[in-house]
């Protein structure tokens, strides 16, 4: 089977340029195709990269605690744009100050994200909880 | 004499340009031009006729000796119709895959071809619809859909499928019967651009199918030569220009005629740095914009509306001569022949000039918005940046006429309204006139003779003295 493609980028005025270089190179090594938006991308072009090239995923890193602003909408948008099914996968330090991260996870799983991950995690943790989605997904 | 003879012409829409040069050594020199209209019923009499002056009176030219390189751009030159998926993706690049062609886009869709679009494709009439959408491996729902949606058509028009390499089999399938060409995906990656082949496609697709249709098969039997179109030929001077000659590493080119404005930049578009970014699609860095609402005669209603503050920031809205502007547009988009016998004619042309010198180069050009961010003020470019560019050509009828800078300097457009926007415009070229119209005629010689063309195109120019220096409209 081919290579699944996976968006990747930093949402909004965010220029955190370092660990999108490491996601992009550990889920390259880990057998994903990774499309790689880098910093500062908006939701039209992570929706316009995924429409392209039929991606099964979005992995919208955001480091700089505006998150929930930024994110706000992009399931709405994808649905519209003919996404349905996409999954949308949300990490870093997604909000300013010390809110706990499971209100955090319940905010964007209430915009309809389907997966959350706080600043630090296994990434081979991640990477299989992505591929199990896709599988998912595909039945 | 040394040396041989060349013939170069150039059909256009409304005359046909023939020059007759000497090649000596490495050297290229206008011996005469001479100017026919076109016939545009048989394009072969006016190429003639031509052809006959340009070589009368030469006791070498017994003519059938001397070589003819022509192009053309007559009947509405090359048409093409964009098909892509995503407008900010592959609908771009398709776009810039046409225009680099020496195409004119006349229709571009984004998404599912409906049956308003289709019936809109009939009633255009393109040459060649240029069919994309989907990265290699990506979207091939939008692209297999369109493709049956065009087989239901009975365009007579090239097709060319430049999208998804995954179906490409597929939609040579559903396309069975059609005359169908196929290159490589314009767009093979996000963010990839991949336009050469398409281009060389194109190409060959003018020559073996378009040619004929366009009446100028007679042309090929009488020369033993294929024609290139002429944007075509310009496209691959200026690359020329840009590559070899010194000084002229960046430079633009306008081509301003009573339809269309074309724009040429050979110029890298993005720069890089600390704190600037690029978001969307880096552009190439040699590029061609084709816009069918900016023109001095057919587009001339157009262009004034949609340039209206332009005119209005001018002149008073509510004046004399705002009426008199008016009325000398309505009045040259119905005479599309008329040129203006009085000073303030020819100072209206001149504004309509400016105003698409203007919008030519911003269209054509990016923009760069400052951006403020927690980690601190970035600048964030979208678009081609031509602040290098320090020489601007002009060509075609008005601009090569000038004889000062003042219209062509109106590519250094103000700034935008909003404060934390820039264009990306140049900043202060020096101008020249082709007032000998010697690019369209010595481009149709560079595929064979790159040097020789490339200087004599540039050692023909009118330097435009540059005014006194102008205050920094940067402020």
């Amino acid at each position: 089977m081919a290579a699944p493609r996976i968006v990747l980028g930093v949402i909004g005025a965010d220029c955190h340029s370092v660990g999108n270089k490491i996601l992009d190179a550990y889920f390259t090594e880990a057998g994903f195709h990774v499309i790689n938006l880098g910093v500062m991308v908006s939701q039209d072009e992570f929706l316009d990269a995924a429409v392209e090239s039929d991606a099964k995923a979005i992995l919208v890193s955001s480091l700089y605690g505006h998150g929930l602003i930024d994110c706000e909408g992009l399931r709405q948008k994808a649905v519209e744009r003919g996404l349905e099914g996409i999954l949308l996968y949300a990490g870093g330090n997604l909000v300013v100050g010390k809110t706990p991260f499971e209100e955090v996870e319940r905010k964007f799983k209430d915009m309809g994200f389907d997966r959350v991950f706080p600043a630090h995690i296994e990434l081979d943790e991640a990477a299989k909880l992505l591929r199990e989605d896709i599988e998912a997904k595909a039945k | 004499m040394n040396g041989k003879l060349l013939l170069s012409v150039d059909i256009g829409s409304t005359y046909t340009k023939g020059g007759l040069f000497l090649l000596d050594g490495e050297e290229l020199r206008l011996l005469g031009r001479k100017v026919r209209p076109t016939t545009v019923d048989d394009l072969g009499r006016g190429f003639a006729d031509v052809r006959a002056a340009a070589l009368a009176g030469r006791p070498d030219g017994a003519s059938g000796d001397v070589p003819v390189y022509w192009l053309s751009s007559a009947r509405g030159g090359l048409k093409i119709a964009a098909v892509g998926l995503t407008p900010d993706l592959t609908l771009s690049v398709a776009r810039m895959a046409a225009t680099s062609a020496g195409g004119k886009v006349v229709r571009a869709f984004s998404y599912e071809l409906a049956s308003d679009d289709l019936a809109e494709l009939e009633a255009v009439a393109p040459d060649i619809v240029l069919l994309t959408g989907g990265t290699d491996g990506g979207n091939s729902r939008v692209v297999l859909h369109n493709a049956a949606r065009l087989a239901e058509t009975a365009l007579p028009a090239v097709i060319l499928y430049a999208g998804n390499r995954k179906v490409r089999d597929r939609v040579a399938g559903i396309l069975a019967g059609r005359d169908l060409v196929t290159a490589a995906n314009v767009m093979p990656e996000v963010g990839t651009i991949d336009i050469e082949p398409a281009r060389e496609v194109i190409r060959r697709a003018f020559l073996d199918r378009i040619v004929d249709g366009k009446g100028l098969s007679g042309v090929v039997a009488a020369t033993g030569r294929e024609p290139l179109p002429t944007p075509l030929a310009v496209f691959e001077l200026v690359r020329t220009i840009g590559e070899r000659l010194p000084g002229w590493e960046d430079f633009a080119l306008i081509d301003m005629g009573g339809a269309t404005t074309d724009f040429y930049s050979f110029t890298e578009s993005f720069h890089g740095g600390d704190s600037i970014l690029l978001r969307g699609l880096r552009e190439p860095k040699l590029k061609r914009t084709v816009e069918g609402d900016l023109g001095l005669r057919v587009s001339a209603e157009a262009l004034f509306k949609s340039e209206k503050a332009f005119f209005e920031s001018r002149l008073d809205p509510d004046g004399e001569e705002f009426a008199a502007l008016r009325d000398h547009v309505a009045r040259v988009s119905r005479e599309t022949e008329y040129l203006p016998g009085d000073d303030r004619g020819r100072r209206f042309d001149e504004l309509l000039a400016a105003a698409c010198v203007r919008a030519a180069a911003l269209r054509h050009g990016g923009v760069v918005q400052r951006v403020f961010t927690p980690q601190g003020g970035f600048d964030v470019q979208r678009g081609k940046d031509l602040r290098r560019v320090d020489r601007l050509i002009g060509s075609g009828g008005f601009l090569a006429g000038l004889s000062d800078p003042a219209v062509l300097l109106e590519v250094c457009a103000p700034d935008a309204a909003d404060p934390d926007t820039r264009h990306l415009v140049p900043e202060a070229p020096a101008c020249y006139a082709d007032d000998q119209y010697l690019i369209p005629l010595l481009a149709n010689l560079a595929a064979e003779f790159p040097d020789a063309a490339a200087r004599a195109a540039v050692a023909g120019l009118k330097p435009l003295p540059s005014p006194k220096k102008t205050t920094d409209k940067r402020g």
